[in-house]
């Protein structure tokens, strides 16, 4: 079923347009504001959230679990209207309700300052000043709405398909437009977009179950779903409420298998080919385990290879990997089992859940935009890793893809993101630490027994009366400082690794 | 009596230098468990050892700069700080940090020529941080408080926004848009935050307190950047504040090399320790204790208003007084820092309980 999604700026014109474009399509349209009164039905505090999200500072943690709550409610509300039909919705950031599903046509209208400054002085009966400032806040508004719910900026025209300014082209016109564009296949229903739309209407509607009921409504639990697996990851100190997750979620159609880990933060590595045997592995494992985090496994297959598959089924749309053709709702248990194994990633989750580590997993192919886009950049990712890829270039080639892709990976997610190879030299305890430690303390041991074994001559020349040698001493504490800080600093961080207390 | 090696400075025993070591230490976990420098504990404690206000102050800010320089590299990997925030602030902040250096070494050195003890100049600026240190952590500490109790009501909204509120009401240009932060702030009321949080930097060594929460719900700086952006200041002001203060031969270096002894281990075990307590419980443990801390230096003001010939009492008193008030910092540090490091320590267990079973299962399978 196909989605048109309008993002609308205050006096816009974008409400006239989404309801003429759904009456001339027959389409269902769909508002914010109905959205919105749905969710109040639903008990979520809206008007706390939206509050708390223009004013960062006022959020508490009752407020976060909102913010959860009305996320996996509005995601899961809009998956269910489309199931009566297609559908048009027009509000504030419509375009990132459905994150991944690429059959979803987005649109920006906007309309020239001047005329939405003559449309807000006519609706509110202000004068230009009044109008003006309102604008200017509202637009404040919606682009910290856009930033703390979504962590994007609601303004780069580059994360919509189609910009419409309502200046010059009327709204008939523009309605006209859409209806073409509408039926191009890029914005057909396809089964990868369909595969992702229902795993995040499976993910939240189980965040939701969880939100609902009572023994879990107050606990942070993070949703992820993938072909029927769901795996739900908790805080250490929720791990009371943890025990109700199965009999809570029991009742939630469409979950074949659950796993629940406790973790305080996230890491998320990416690779092509998961060996749960190989170094890399233990590895990434033992740093998990040392950061009490769950492990997000992103299969990537880089944009060539699905260039190839995409020409061949004329589908220019990114796809996930191992693309089927669609089967009519009717899925196939033999086919989808393999299909699952692909790359070693269902055996490497089934690996992480035995150690408690799994945080769940899922294939992407494209192009970086699009790993880019099947990240939650709302999770609080500790490190991301970058594995293997581009298995299908030479070395030269592979590495320097790969350097792309994290210099990439760096600009977009607020994470260290290191190579595979780096692990161990920069997050696990090796001989060369024990080496550089020892060297750091003998180092430290010498400054402070110098120190403290020629305290009156040092502490006199720190007192001098002269300036000369006041700026000598001050220049020396200068210097100093750092110094002890980073010799030391460097023995205690090491040490801290050791016992893998980091 | 305390003895002096040479004016303004200690003579340290093994017993004293233990001490600032345990300071460093409890500091230093209190530190990353709340995510401020950890001084509003560090200073007073060294005051109660007979170390003078001014040094104290002087050695902790300098101790405050390698700490912030090691801290905010991590930040910076982080995506943590807003430099362009950071350099804006700074240069309001020296101008804060100056002025708080001139205070105090006008009353260090006025009122007896810098003497030690009665009527002296020591006394006079004892009292001035003093002072200062009680006003503003009573403040932070009792609104910590506030907000902890009032999150953990049913219908609670979290801080109160009025002082917030207000400033970010007034139009005030022109404005200066913030990048990495994603805001934009009144040039007017950057400059208004750098120059407090400068002077209490200066002065008490505490401008975090300041700092951190006026990014937060003044500027509606993310709380990762606010912290890690207040990290990155707190480096220069720590560079500037030392700089400074040694000019005026204020800074015991081997104060500040004892307090990195303990607080460089103590600030990774706090930090865990924000992993596995609960955000109300840390809001709660941090609110007592600064007002504990609080409560700690206000017991030890008679002692220096006595000396200033402000009040009159038996000068025997004094070591109750300063016996009191050390207590009371030593068992609010102590606790603090004991109920962080058991939380730490049974969450640590707990993981490689769970670990142990995991790698048992298979095995018995």
């Amino acid at each position: 079923m196909q989605i048109i999604c309008i993002s609308r700026g205050t006096m816009s014109g974008g409400k006239q347009l989404a309801e003429g474009l759904a009456k001339k399509l027959l389409y269902q349209c769909l508002s914010r504001e109905d959205l919105i009164e749905a969710a109040i039905r639903e008990g979520i505090q809206v008007g706390k959230i939206e509050t708390a999200l223009m004013k960062p500072g006022l959020f508490t943690e009752r407020l976060a679990l909102e913010r959860e709550h009305y996320i996996a409610f509005t995601t899961a509300y809009l998956c269910d209207k489309v199931k009566d039909g297609p559908l048009v919705y027009h509000g504030r950031t419509g375009h990132l309700l459905l994150p991944g599903v690429n059959h979803v046509l987005r649109v920006r209208v906007v309309a020239d300052w001047d005329y939405r400054i003559k449309a807000a002085m006519k609706q509110l009966n202000v004068d230009r000043v009044k109008a003006q400032r309102y604008l200017e806040a509202v637009d404040e508004d919606r682009r910290r709405w856009a930033h703390n719910l979504y962590g994007v900026s609601g303004d780069e025209a580059g994360q919509y398909d189609i910009v419409i300014n309502l200046e010059q082209l009327s709204v008939d016109n523009a309605v006209a437009a859409l209806t073409t564009i509408s039926q191009l296949p890029d914005f057909q229903m396809t089964p990868a977009s369909r595969r992702v739309m229902d795993n995040l209407n499976l993910g939240a509607r189980v965040r939701l179950a969880l939100a609902r009921d009572e023994r879990t409504g107050r606990t942070g639990f993070k949703v992820r779903a993938d072909n029927g697996g769901v795996t739900v990851t908790y805080l250490p100190q929720d791990s009371k409420a943890a025990q109700f997750i199965q009999p809570v979620t029991a009742g939630v159609a469409g979950i074949k298998e659950l796993q629940a880990t406790m973790a305080a933060t996230n890491l998320l590595w990416i690779q092509e080919e998961f060996k749960p045997q190989s170094d890399s592995f233990h590895q990434v494992v033992e740093i998990a385990t040392k950061w009490n985090a769950a492990v997000e496994l992103v299969r990537f297959e880089s944009g060539d290879a699905v260039a190839d598959s995409a020409e061949k089924s004329a589908d220019p749309a990114p796809v996930e990997a191992a693309p089927r053709a669609y089967d009519g709702g009717i899925e196939d248990d033999v086919e989808e089992a393999a299909e699952g194994k692909a790359g070693g990633l269902a055996e490497t989750l089934e690996e992480l859940a035995r150690l408690g580590r799994s945080g769940g997993g899922h294939q992407v192919a494209g192009g970086h935009e699009h790993l880019l886009k099947a990240v939650d950049r709302t999770a609080p990712y500790t490190l991301v890793v970058v594995g293997d890829v581009f298995l299908d270039k030479s070395h030269a080639v592979r590495t320097r893809l790969n350097r792309e892709l994290r210099s990439y990976l760096s600009d977009h997610i607020r994470a260290p993101v290191v190579g595979v190879e780096d692990l161990k030299s920069q997050y696990l305890f090796t001989k060369k630490d024990a080496l550089s430690a020892l060297l750091y303390l003998g180092l430290t041991a010498i400054i402070y027994y110098l120190v403290f074994t020629h305290q009156e001559p040092l502490l006199n020349f720190f007192v001098g009366e002269e300036w000369k040698t006041k700026l000598m001493a001050a220049v020396g504490v200068f210097v100093c400082t750092p110094i002890v800080a980073f010799l030391y600093g460097n023995v205690a961080k090491s040490f801290l690794k050791l016992i893998k207390m980091e | 009596m305390i003895d002096y090696i040479i004016p303004n400075f200690i003579v340290l025993d093994l017993g004293s230098a233990l001490q600032v070591v345990l300071l460093g230490f409890i500091g230093g976990v209190l530190s990353g468990f709340i995510g401020s420098g950890g001084a509003f504990f560090m200073t007073p404690g060294m005051m109660n050892l007979g170390i003078s206000g001014v040094v104290a102050v002087g050695s902790n800010i300098s101790h405050k700069f390698g700490k912030a320089m090691m801290g905010s590299k991590k930040h910076g990997e982080l995506g943590n700080v807003d430099k362009r925030l950071g350099a804006f602030l700074i240069l309001t902040s020296f101008a804060g940090i100056r002025l708080a250096v001139w205070i105090n070494s006008m009353l260090f050195s006025g009122g007896g020529g810098g003497s030690h003890g009665e009527g002296g100049g020591d006394a006079a600026s004892n009292l001035y941080i003093s002072l200062v240190f009680v006003c503003i952590l009573s403040l932070v500490a009792i609104s910590m408080l506030r907000d902890a109790l009032k999150s953990g009501d049913e219908n609670g909204s979290g801080p109160s926004m009025k002082i917030a509120n207000f400033l970010a009401n007034i139009h005030l240009p022109p404005y200066v848009h913030f990048p990495v932060a994603d805001v934009r702030v009144s040039l007017w009321v950057l400059m208004l935050v750098g120059l407090a949080t400068g002077y209490l930097a200066g002065t008490i060594g505490v401008g975090g307190f300041i700092g951190v929460p006026a990014m937060i719900y003044v500027f509606g700086v993310p709380t990762a950047v606010a912290a890690g952006t207040e990290l990155y200041l707190a480096m220069f002001m720590g560079a500037f504040g030392a700089l400074n203060y040694a000019y005026q031969g204020y800074v015991d270096i081997r104060l500040m090399m004892l307090l990195y002894l303990g607080s460089l281990v103590g600030i990774y075990i706090g930090t865990y320790g924000t992993k596995v307590v609960k955000e109300v419980v840390i809001r709660i443990v941090t609110g007592s204790i600064i007002l504990l801390c609080v409560v700690s230096r206000g017991v030890a003001i008679p002692i220096y208003l006595r000396q200033l010939h402000l009040i009159s009492y038996d000068p025997a008193w004094d070591n109750y007084f300063n016996l009191g008030s050390k207590i009371m910092l030593f068992a609010a540090g102590i606790s603090g820092c004991l109920l962080i490091l058991v939380n730490v320590v049974k969450a640590y267990r707990q993981r490689r309980q769970i670990q142990s079973q995991i790698f048992q299962a298979p095995a018995e399978a």
